[in-house]
């Protein structure tokens, strides 16, 4: 079996991939969700500071008394506010307050930097510029180069820039000058690799319980499948008695199994049926083979007389006969079972038919001396007369041969809404009780013992039946000891 | 040796009969099973050779009513070839089982042997002094001389020699020797033991008066 035919490996692949995507999703999302969060928090502490040095640059120079000094010239005696800031190229004429100059520098993990442009070229910064690569950048930036105020009130405050580990916030000013504050996000990117690692390893661990649990369940699911397959392996070489064991009767296999054990129960008796026929044909074929072999081993152990070898041939003859006719009646029951027997589908009046048998069996009712009563009402049917014909003289050889002597046999035909209905009584022993239901079965007898009438071996009212049954219509059987028997053949008129 | 054959079917009846009666047996036949018990209860019959589908009453019931009182060797002929039937019929007090179709010669041999074991008879070779019985070959040899005996004569031999050292009476001898059908004139059965007597020596048979005849 190669694995993916497997449906286990595939149900376990589908959802493998399944579980990966949705994990990898919700992953992602809350990645993204973290690093808006820290890139918010970051942004925030870059428009303070640019808000710091907006007003700054608006504000004209107090003088010292508030605490603020020109930019780019450090107060000797306040070293500690932080490194000097300086102003690189042009200086402008600015103050920073010491507060928020000590925001700027390496101070502080994210190394804030600020650059301030006006058109296009930069006219102040910090003293920790960034490398050149960002300054560059910045520079070539739309609002950098703007000569006029850009239009603020119409897009609002440009969008913060990502370059590198850098994050860079703007505030372009009435004035023309842009200020650019930025910093290191090294610290916020390693949070977020932190984070990335967490949600990978989580991730796999939810993939790795999905799967395994996925894997117990589809195995459990499919277990019935294994023991399904598994029992029809042994039904099918031979041992038909094996069910499958229903643990769990209400789920999908469960009803699945009831009806495949219910198949099986089928399949057995069915086979059960056609050996036990199989049998019986055997069975009937050995008594006229012991009567052959018999007579000609006894014949041939001596010289006879010429009438000895004369009933041993007669008695032979018998045999065959005998064997002729159950042979004749096995192939018609296998071509009725196999519905290979074509019925002729020709329309006919049944009336003639029956009075067509009667006439033919009268003399061997009177023999026995058994009256044959008519009342047959003329209908018309379509179907196969020889066939009818060979149901009805059965019926009637039936009724004659276990007739009591003086007896009758009463045959009625009439005509009901949309079927004919031939009935057909005698005046016999009956059928006890025991054997009424069996009748109709291969190789029933009543008796027992081999006493073949009719030549049929106990398969006459079997043919019959199947006769009837492939014209569509039922026989039925009912009797009363002592009393008689009755035979109701329903045929559809059509 | 006197058998019953008990089978519903005439032409197998008639002719089981004639080759077992042409095989020396006495043969008496019913064709159904009340007659064959009635025919099995009325006489210590050698064998019987009984079939199991019968009218009136089937071969199982015929066995279990029979062991009630007799012993007599019973031999199931039937059709009825499944495994359960044959345990069935062992079971029921059946010595042997055949199934139809068979061959003739053994049915003869079966039959044979399960009278010599009903005698306590090891082999079908008897040897009586410098007699011997062969009760498979139906052959009589005195001194390795073949002897020519008539079919009465040589089942006369084999029933006294099969219960040797026994007193057999002459009303056993006439059970044995005759079936019902043959007229058994109280002489005839002197005549053949004289007769025996002249093929195989004076005291091959000894007379035991008042009681019957015995090979010593």
């Amino acid at each position: 079996m190669k694995i993916f035919n497997s449906i286990k490996w595939r149900l376990q692949l589908w959802y493998g991939v399944i579980l990966v995507l949705v994990l990898a999703g919700f992953g992602f999302t809350a990645y993204q969700l973290e690093w808006g969060r820290q890139m918010h928090r970051v942004d925030n502490e870059l428009q303070r500071r640019v808000g710091m040095i907006a007003t700054a640059l608006h504000r004209p120079p107090r003088g010292p008394e508030f605490g603020e000094r020109p930019f780019g010239s450090p107060p000797p005696d306040r070293p500690a506010d932080g490194p000097p800031e300086q102003i690189s190229h042009r200086p402008v004429e600015f103050h920073v307050p010491p507060q928020a100059a000590g925001l700027f520098g390496p101070g502080d993990a994210n190394n804030f930097y600020f650059v301030i442009f006006r058109d296009g070229k930069e006219i102040a910064g910090s003293t920790n510029q960034p490398d050149e690569t960002i300054i560059q950048s910045l520079r070539s930036s739309r609002i950098s180069s703007l000569t006029l105020p850009p239009p603020l009130n119409e897009a609002g405050p440009p969008p913060p820039q990502t370059i590198g580990e850098f994050r860079n916030v703007c505030r372009p000013l009435p004035s023309g000058d842009v200020i650019w504050v930025g910093g290191s996000i090294a610290p916020e990117l390693k949070q977020l690799n932190l984070t990335a690692l967490k949600l990978t390893g989580a991730g796999g661990i939810i993939l790795l319980l999905g799967l395994t649990g996925g894997w117990w369940l589809v195995r459990r699911a499919l277990q019935p499948i294994n023991d399904i397959s598994a029992t029809a392996a042994k039904i099918s070489t031979g041992n038909l008695s094996q069910r499958i064991n229903v643990a769990e009767t209400e789920s999908e296999l469960g009803k699945l199994t009831a009806v495949l054990n219910s198949t099986f129960a089928r399949l057995e008796s069915a086979f059960a049926q056609q050996q036990q026929f199989t049998a019986d044909a055997a069975h009937e074929l050995r008594t006229p083979v012991s009567v052959i072999l018999t007579q000609t081993q006894t014949a041939l152990s001596r010289e006879r007389a010429v009438a000895e070898y004369r009933e041993t041939v007669e008695a032979c003859e018998r045999s065959a006969q005998r064997m002729r006719r159950l042979i004749e009646s096995l192939l018609e029951l296998a071509r009725l079972d196999a519905g290979q027997e074509t019925l002729k589908r020709l329309r006919f009046n049944l009336a003639g038919t029956v009075n067509g048998c009667v006439k033919q069996l009268k003399p061997v009712a009177s023999q026995r001396n058994v009256d044959i009563l008519t009342e047959l009402a003329p209908v018309e049917i379509t179907g196969d007369a020889e066939r009818l014909a060979q149901v009805v003289t059965n019926l009637l050889v039936n009724a004659i041969q276990y007739n009591r002597p003086g007896g009758e046999v009463r045959v009625k035909l009439e005509a009901q809404p949309g079927l004919a209905v031939l009935i057909v009584t005698d005046t016999g022993s009956g059928i006890s009780a025991e054997d009424l239901p069996h009748v109709f079965e291969r190789f029933y007898r009543g008796d027992k013992s081999r006493t073949v009438f009719n030549g049929h071996a106990g398969l006459g009212l079997a043919i019959s039946r199947a006769i009837v049954e492939a014209h569509g219509g039922t026989i039925e059987v009912a009797s009363r000891t002592d009393r008689g028997t009755t035979f109701t053949v329903r045929l559809p008129v059509t | 040796m006197r058998i019953l054959i008990v089978e519903d079917e005439p032409d197998l009846l008639r002719s089981l009969a004639q080759a077992f009666r042409e095989e020396g047996y006495a043969v008496d036949s019913a064709n159904n099973g009340e007659d064959g018990l009635f025919n099995a209860q009325s006489y210590d019959y050698d064998a019987i050779i009984l079939d199991v589908m019968l009218p009136k009453l089937d071969g199982w019931e015929i066995l279990k009513r029979l062991r009630k009182t007799k012993k007599t060797p019973v031999l199931v002929l039937t059709a009825r070839d499944q495994s359960r039937d044959r345990v069935r019929g062992l079971d029921t007090g059946a010595d042997d089982y055949v199934i139809k179709p068979f061959d003739l010669p053994e049915l003869f041999a079966r039959l044979r042997a399960l009278i010599r074991r009903s005698a306590n008879q090891p082999t079908s070779v008897i040897e009586v002094g410098d007699v011997k019985i062969d009760t498979a070959a139906r052959d009589v040899f005195r001194a390795n001389q073949p002897v020519e005996l008539t079919a009465r004569e040589y089942a006369l031999v084999a029933f006294l020699a099969l219960h040797r050292g026994e007193v057999v009476t002459r009303s056993q001898l006439y059970e044995h020797l005759f079936d019902e059908n043959e007229s058994s004139l109280s002489n005839l059965l002197d005549v053949h033991v004289s007769n025996v007597r002249k093929k195989l020596g004076p005291d091959f048979i000894t007379t035991r008066r008042g009681h019957g005849y015995c090979i010593e």
